[in-house]
């Protein structure tokens, strides 16, 4: 998704940031909460959380915001999972047996759903005088069927539209008829027995596997749809670790262990350094470790800080206000923090921050030279310690860690900070020492950060004679005028929807040009043959390889000034283990132990 | 005795007034240093780097005794810049609204009937307008800049010297002074610019010093919003940027701006009082 260009204080660049608060949390808060007593104190081992946005509901098919999909993820399971720790991320099975068979030509998937696997006791299940009935391939059939259902009015029905052969027209008649008919056989979407799922895709992707693991793609049993109804935004009864036991999505859910849930294990390998780290320790163990979980929800960061800082919640982000307080200046862990024995935690985050020329543009989007001289003048390391807390890493292509492609070893040469290098390319560009080059337009928001970050750029161009005329707009105005092409110079920043390095190269490719998402407008023949030839591949070295062959192209020709990936600062307290940062795996707190 | 001009009258009694003689060494000096800075005598260059971004105050430098920004700019040169923002948004805009208001406000005062309604009717309707809503979308129609800032400031900020006048000039054009011009074919143009207007100047000359603060002050609230000044130091953008500055400790943009801000804003709201007690014929 886009991020609000820069000023990465207010909207979703909190993409990082709120990842991590989520892993906040409260125990006994003042008054008013005193009801929930006893209810915590069944389980003494309880993990508490905090969340920075109230929680929707608890409906997979409506849980669109992160905050909503993290407590959805307790108690309801897809049939794919993100492994917790390894990188770059790599899905798992999770309900499925195992990851799917794929066809030949890459349109058929065939899922084997796991066995013995039970829905959570509920009142719901009537015929079962509420005893929670086996999960079967159906419950998938029925379940995403009810995403493309019109009067569901999922906010998820995107990660399968136009996707399976046969749900959008499942759907147009819907829409046509007035009700649903989830009895009608659907060609892509099929239960071929109780424990086989058969998916027919339109055309092949590599990408589908992620959206099933997206939290819409969730089963719920058509029990409870049918029982709760528009309540269901209040219950939760999935095949998850935890259920619900109190749900006041203004101020904290509270969970605790499912006692029916299935074996699972702790994974037993990760990424390098994690055993290191101690995050093995708990391998091939059942999983969860805590017996319950309480979310609740701070919507100002500063009293769950102030909650962290008083030992009631687990984890913490670190407010960019206290970041002096938690963080010295050679990017550790304050003393006060250290002897208490709070960890801190950076993780890249999967996001890229980037000047975009605007490749539509006479001036700049014609002179190869001039924009890769304009990129060599900017001091990345600076304006990453001052606007960023240092929070970030040179970016030197699209592509962040995190993701198949990137390249820890690869330097681009037009990133690197060399006013003498810039000078020579202006030189080559046409414009020695700025002359005969127009005044050029940078387009911000006229909030402080951004106007900070074009000073910082209008003073590195101006060391190169190059000089800078700053236009702040509103954000509205902003998006307007970079879908009608206007403008030459903008900052952008995009945070991943999945970890596939494709939805990075789709921000340049040619077809998605403005009002798509190529904002550069940028247009390469080779590029996009490159592009359209990985679509049909799946994750492989020889589509790593397609992805750096790209990610040479753009170097090249430097439709972006690159900037960073930030980083994400995280706290806990010392007796959470088995935590480690995630951008995409919103169950991992049944990964987590207490060690009091 | 001799008989004294009303303007050598108002100097004697100005000077022995001593908070209005100090509120005139003020204003005298932020004006010097505004000229010196516009002509590059002072304070130049100010965009360049002096030390590490943030450094505290220090007395090393003059350059650093308010300390350093972001970029690791003198905070003291920015104050000075600042200086000759003000002052040049508060001449040019009191300037370009003063005529305005003593416009409207003598010929709807001494022509009264029709238009006196319509003078009325539109001032009154522009001044329904809240004050900021309207800077804000003037400067959008602008654009942004120093030019928009003067004529933004100067075409909003002539309706209380318009009132003021009218009323003056209700109450003067029946005046014998005034009867006795227009039986000696004094014509309109005359009678309002050579006979009334010198006899309500002191209302001109109080307005200007009121309009300069409130010119000063919205340059600073609009530059706060990001509607301001652009590309140059203001105090509003340097009040702006210790928004976010103050929770990490670093104070002194913030004091610099609001230390210059608050001695010329009290100068002249003192000379301002002060020039009316002087000017003012009845309090004599």
């Amino acid at each position: 998704m886009i991020l609000s260009s820069f000023s990465r204080s207010g909207g979703k660049p909190f993409l990082s940031y709120k990842t991590i608060v989520i892993t906040g949390m409260c125990a006994v808060l003042g008054l008013g909460l005193s009801g929930c007593f006893s209810k915590e104190k069944q389980f003494k081992n309880t993990l508490r959380l905090a969340t920075p946005a109230k929680i929707k509901g608890l409906d997979p098919a409506h849980s669109d915001d992160m905050y909503s999909g993290i407590e959805v993820s307790r108690a309801y399971e897809g049939l794919l999972q993100y492994h917790y720790l390894k990188r770059p991320y790599e899905l798992e099975a999770n309900l499925a047996e195992s990851m799917p068979t794929i066809s030949k030509d890459g349109k058929t998937y065939t899922f084997k759903i796991r066995k013995g696997v039970l829905f959570q006791d509920d009142p719901c299940f009537k015929t079962t005088e509420g005893k929670g009935r086996e999960l079967n391939a159906s419950d998938f059939v029925y379940s995403w069927k009810r995403l493309a259902d019109p009067k569901t009015v999922s906010t998820g029905w995107w990660i399968l539209d136009g996707k399976l052969v046969g749900l959008n027209a499942w759907r147009d008649e819907a829409s046509k008829s007035g009700a649903a008919d989830y009895t009608q056989d659907v060609e892509g979407l099929r239960a071929l027995d109780a424990y086989t799922l058969q998916l027919k895709l339109v055309s092949p992707s590599a990408q589908i596997l992620y959206n099933i693991a997206q939290q819409f793609a969730f089963a719920v049993p058509h029990e409870a749809v049918e029982f709760y109804g528009k309540e269901l935004l209040n219950h939760a009864v999935g095949t998850g670790p935890f259920q619900l036991v109190e749900f006041n999505g203004a101020s904290k859910v509270i969970w605790k262990k499912n006692p029916t849930f299935r074996q699972q294990l702790y994974p037993s390998e990760g990424a390098s350094g994690d055993r290191e780290a101690g995050l093995l320790v708990n391998a091939g163990q059942p999983i969860p470790f805590v017996d319950g979980i309480v979310t609740t929800v701070f919507e100002e960061s500063q009293p769950a800080w102030l909650n962290f800082l008083a030992q009631k919640l687990d984890a913490s982000a670190i407010p960019k206000d206290n970041f002096n307080q938690a963080i010295s200046e050679s990017k550790g862990l304050v003393e006060e923090l250290k002897a208490k024995g709070i960890v801190l935690h950076k993780a890249p985050t999967l996001d890229v921050t980037h000047q975009t020329f605007n490749m539509a543009d006479p001036v700049v989007g014609r002179n190869k030279y001039l924009r890769q001289a304009l990129s060599m003048s900017i001091d990345r390391a600076q304006i990453i310690e001052l606007f960023h807390n240092g929070r970030g890493i040179s970016a030197q292509t699209p592509i962040p860690p995190g993701v198949s492609g990137y390249d820890e070893a690869y330097k681009n040469p037009y990133v690197q900070y060399d006013v003498a290098k810039a000078k020579e390319l202006l030189v080559k560009a046409g414009f020695p020492g700025g002359k005969g080059l127009p005044e050029l337009e940078y387009s911000t928001m006229a909030d402080t950060t951004s106007r900070q970050m074009s000073d910082a750029l209008a003073k590195s161009f101006d060391v190169l004679g190059v000089k800078l005329k700053v236009n702040s707009y509103s954000w509205p105005e902003f998006q307007r005028n970079i879908r009608e092409k206007k403008g030459q110079i903008w900052g952008m920043a995009w945070g991943a929807d999945y970890p596939d390095a494709e939805n990075f190269l789709q921000l340049l490719y040619s077809k998605n040009s403005s009002p798509g998402p190529n904002d550069a407008n940028y247009s390469n023949a080779e590029f996009d043959r490159l592009y359209e030839k990985s679509l049909t591949l799946m994750e492989s070295p020889a589509r790593t390889i397609l992805y750096k062959k790209m990610a040479q192209l753009i170097v090249e020709d430097c439709p972006w000034i690159f900037e960073m990936h930030r980083l994400s600062f995280g706290l806990t307290q010392p007796w959470l283990k088995n935590y480690k940062p995630h951008d995409f795996d919103h169950a991992r707190a049944k990964y987590y132990r207490l060690s009091k | 005795m001799k008989s004294r001009s009303l303007l050598g009258d108002a100097w004697t009694r100005l000077k022995r007034d001593r908070f209005a003689i100090f509120a005139f060494t003020v204003v005298f000096a932020y004006t010097f240093i505004a000229l010196s800075a516009k002509l590059g005598w002072i304070a130049t260059p100010w965009d360049q780097s002096v030390g590490a971004a943030y450094a505290p105050p220090s007395f090393h430098s003059l350059q650093t005794v308010f300390g350093t920004d972001i970029f690791g700019r003198s905070v003291f040169y920015k104050v000075i810049h600042g200086t000759r923002i003000a002052m040049s948004v508060g001449l040019v805009s009191a300037l370009i609204s003063v005529p305005i208001g003593i416009f409207f406000g003598a010929i709807a005062g001494y022509f009264g009937g029709r238009t006196d309604d319509l003078v009325v009717w539109f001032y009154t309707t522009l001044s329904s307008i809240p004050n900021i809503m309207l800077l804000i979308a003037i400067t959008f129609v602008l654009g942004k800049g120093m030019a928009a800032i003067y004529f933004a400031l100067g075409i909003t900020a002539w309706v209380g010297l318009a009132r003021v006048i009218r009323g003056e000039f209700i109450k003067h054009k029946t005046r014998d002074y005034v009867v006795a011009a227009t039986s000696l074919g004094a014509s309109h143009f005359s009678r309002i610019f050579k006979h009334i207007l010198p006899n309500v100047s002191h209302f001109v000359i109080i307005n200007f010093s009121i309009q300069f603060v409130s010119a000063i002050k919205s340059e600073v609230i609009l530059s706060f919003l990001g509607l301001g000044v652009q590309g140059q130091p203001s105090w509003g953008v340097m009040i702006d940027d210790a928004k976010l500055e103050l929770s990490r400790g670093v104070w002194w943009q913030l004091a610099g701006a609001t230390t210059a801000m608050f001695a010329i804003v009290l100068a002249l709201n003192l000379l301002g009082d002060s020039l009316r007690d002087a000017l003012d014929p009845k309090i004599k």
